[in-house]
């Protein structure tokens, strides 16, 4: 066995052992499943509902039935209900003695619009969402009003016009195929923060595995050795490959946890039938449209459009970069942990390191938002941030010419990036007790080892 | 016959010259001390030879030719600042470091268990490092740098961190390692120890080689001529002097005259047949610089 094989063999065995390796292997899913589940969770179980007695001064009795305006108009929902009253006074007494949650009083007036404006008494400040809820629900109202009173329309014509379920079907020009934009954004969003997180956790199990060797003065007998060079690449190959074996592993647990899930529940997760219907019958056909945004059709879509996607692309993409934007950081990574020392501060050599990745991060939702747009053009150029970047685009489709650029850059990157870190590995992991500064390093760079 | 020398290596860094032509010579089979004061380019020169860095001008050789990379398996270094992974369990982490230096993993774990019985820490085998006595440690490390039975040994303050028992211990094997034919060379302050088994020095002052050669040859080098002179307490050194002969210190006990004569001119034999016309000597003997004198004047005189 190669040198290089030596160490790439206990480097990788002695984290594969480790008890978190484990730890993280069977509860890194689980983990990743709760942060879905949990705010799904909280939603579900947000505060109770709010009751708000509707207060209207033109409510009025006739024939013992009530008629108003605003009578029955509010729509109840998760978070408040409300009922219908005329006395203001009396409202107030209700609502000081806990039996109404707020009163909403509507100032009416004859002209066009029939109302000035609106009252709302509450113990509490409402809710962001209650007062939208309110205002809109109010504006809906008197639209209403408005449509079936002064222009005619009809219920079920009303209907339709307040909530015209007009499905947004994008058609892939190139393919033809559809697009599924949300599909396509979650995958793109779960791949980033997948190269994102990788790039961060075992970039930084470098680092510290470098600065531990330092530290620990082992370096000096392993450079007696083998050369520098090689103990850096066999630590970087070998964290990455404990890395993707821990990504497989979570790839095989999530199979056998959907295996699970369709065996439990078959309908939700299976395949879909394939429907020959062109685009212009589905914006046609309203009514159908309507019925596809009921639940279980809901989740059918997601899994149709997960299988309308270019997967040989994806994945082929998704392994480049992964192994490729690890590979750059874990290097940049090792040649940090060759700078600290014990008591050297690390943050002022990490810093230049992290901000790319937190600038990817945090443009995310920009490159969601504009796949093809400048900003997402660049950062999927620059080295630096294009494996978190471009891989986010690909999804939606990106030319061809500009995945081969981004590859190329990066590759060139790589290259110059391991070759800089090697230099300032050997030297790096040999000089204790002092205070190493960027003036110092760019020295190193003068004399040859 | 020389196993490893250097010849006028130099090697700068960004601020300073860490080695200005030095040559050094060493012979197959004996122990060389390699000398100087903190900072004198001696961590550079050890790893200079232990090929963790390169000179930037100059020739090495070792085993008659030029230094390769792969000499490293014949060579074994045990550096100043100890280091094993600490949380690695001892067997393992020695295996590992043996097969870094070219040894199968079953001929590694063989000569493990000679070693380790031999020392008597086999029961460590299993545990981890950290959890062993800095000493333990110190004994450990020192078998994994012999493990692949090195031609050349570098020791760089191999004592330090050992108490005297070990040290001991350690002095017996770095001898028993001298006579079955392994070179040592050897970095230390402790200039006793130098003593007690060098062979052969080379002092390394800023930069520079300032004195080199055989250990007793030095000393005879640096001898001032001077004898100390045991006499009965009845006689005094002071009436057998001559001119050419100087007393540089004299005491007295119950029973004898102790003192320090330096001859400056003439022979040692006249002084001696004029006490003995007279007196018995007790004891004579030639007083030798030590290495610690050697050392301190050398580089003082710098």
């Amino acid at each position: 066995m190669s040198k290089t094989g030596i160490i790439i063999r206990r480097e990788y065995f002695i984290r594969v052992k480790k008890k978190s390796f484990l730890v993280m292997t069977f509860l890194g899913p689980i983990l990743i499943a709760s942060l879905w589940i949990i705010p799904f969770f909280l939603a579900l179980n947000s505060d109770t509902q709010s009751k708000v007695l509707v207060v209207d001064e033109t409510l009025m009795e006739k024939n013992g039935i009530k008629s108003s305006l605003y009578l029955n108009k509010f729509k109840n929902d998760k978070e408040l209900i409300f009922e219908y009253g005329y006395d203001i006074k009396e409202a107030q007494d209700k609502l000081n003695k806990g039996e109404y949650d707020a009163v909403l009083e509507i100032v009416s007036t004859n002209d066009m619009p029939p109302i000035k404006g609106f009252l709302f008494y509450s113990e509490n400040e409402p809710s962001l969402s209650a007062q939208s809820t309110i205002q809109s629900q109010l504006s809906n109202i008197l639209k209403d009003h408005v449509l079936k009173y002064d222009y005619g329309m009809n219920e079920k014509d009303l209907e339709w016009f307040n909530n015209p379920k007009i499905g947004f079907y994008s058609k892939d020009i190139r393919s033809g195929k559809d697009s599924y934009k949300e599909i396509k954004t979650f995958l793109a969003i779960i791949a980033g923060i997948c190269i994102y997180m990788f790039i961060f956790m075992f970039g930084a199990q470098v680092m510290k595995s470098v600065s531990e060797e330092k530290t620990s003065r082992i370096v000096e007998v392993l450079v007696s050795s083998i050369k520098p060079v090689q103990l850096l690449m066999g630590k970087i190959v070998a964290v990455g490959l404990v890395g993707l074996t821990q990504l497989v592993l979570w790839l095989v647990l999530s199979v056998v946890l959907i295996g699970g899930l369709r065996t439990v529940s078959p309908q939700t997760f299976s395949e879909p039938q394939k429907e020959n219907i062109t685009i212009n019958e589905r914006v046609i056909s309203v009514d159908k449209v309507g019925e596809m945004t009921s639940d279980s059709s809901q989740v059918n879509q997601v899994v149709q459009g997960l299988f309308s996607i270019d997967y040989t692309l994806v994945i082929l993409m998704f392994v480049f970069y992964f192994i490729t934007g690890y590979l750059l950081y874990a290097a940049l990574f090792g040649a940090v942990g060759a700078l600290i020392d014990v008591d050297t501060d690390a943050q002022q050599f990490t810093l230049p390191i992290t901000i790319p990745l937190i600038i990817a991060m945090v443009c995310f939702p920009i490159v969601i938002n504009a796949p093809s747009g400048g900003v997402a053009f660049w950062l999927s150029m620059i080295p630096l941030t294009s494996p978190m970047v471009m891989m986010m685009r690909i999804p939606f489709g990106v030319p061809i010419w500009e995945i081969a650029t981004s590859m190329g850059i990066i590759i060139l990157f790589i290259i110059f990036c391991m070759w800089f870190a090697a230099k300032i590995y050997r030297t790096g992991i040999l000089m204790y007790g002092k205070n190493i500064t960027y003036k110092e390093i760019w020295k190193w760079f003068k004399y040859n080892n | 016959m020389t196993i490893f020398s250097t010849n006028n290596i130099s090697k700068t860094y960004a601020n300073h010259k860490a080695l200005d032509k030095v040559s050094i010579n060493v012979e197959k089979g004996s122990i060389f001390g390699l000398l100087g004061p903190n900072g004198a380019g001696k961590t550079t020169l050890i790893r200079i030879i232990n090929q963790i860095t390169a000179p930037d001008e100059g020739e090495i050789y070792f085993m008659g030719e030029k230094l390769r990379s792969e000499h490293v398996h014949h060579i074994g270094y045990l550096p100043e600042e100890r280091g094993l992974y600490k949380k690695m369990k001892v067997g393992e982490q020695a295996i590992y470091l043996a097969e870094l230096k070219g040894i199968k993993k079953a001929e590694a774990k063989k000569r493990l268990e000679y070693w380790f019985n031999k020392f008597d820490i086999y029961s460590w085998w299993n545990k981890k490092v950290e959890e062993l006595s800095k000493g333990m440690q110190q004994k450990v490390q020192f078998i994994t740098t012999i493990l692949h039975e090195p031609e050349l040994l570098i020791f760089d303050e191999p004592f330090s961190g050992f108490d005297p028992i070990n040290a001991n211990l350690l002095k017996e094997e770095i001898l028993k390692l001298k006579n079955n034919g392994a070179t040592i060379i050897f970095s230390t302050h402790n200039m006793e120890s130098v003593e007690a088994i060098c062979d052969s020095i080379a002092l390394i002052n800023k930069s520079k080689k300032i004195l080199d050669g055989r250990v007793d040859e030095i000393k005879q080098q640096f001898k001032k001529n001077e004898f100390e002179i045991i006499l009965s307490k009845e006689n005094d050194i002071s009436d057998f002097i001559f001119d050419g002969v100087k007393l540089i210190n004299k005491t007295s006990d119950l029973n004898f005259q102790i003192s320090t004569l330096k001859i400056e001119k003439g022979r040692n034999a006249d002084l001696l047949s004029k006490i003995l016309q007279k007196t018995d000597i007790i004891s004579y003997k030639e007083i030798l610089p030590t290495m610690n004198e050697i050392f301190i004047d050398t580089v003082s005189n710098e």
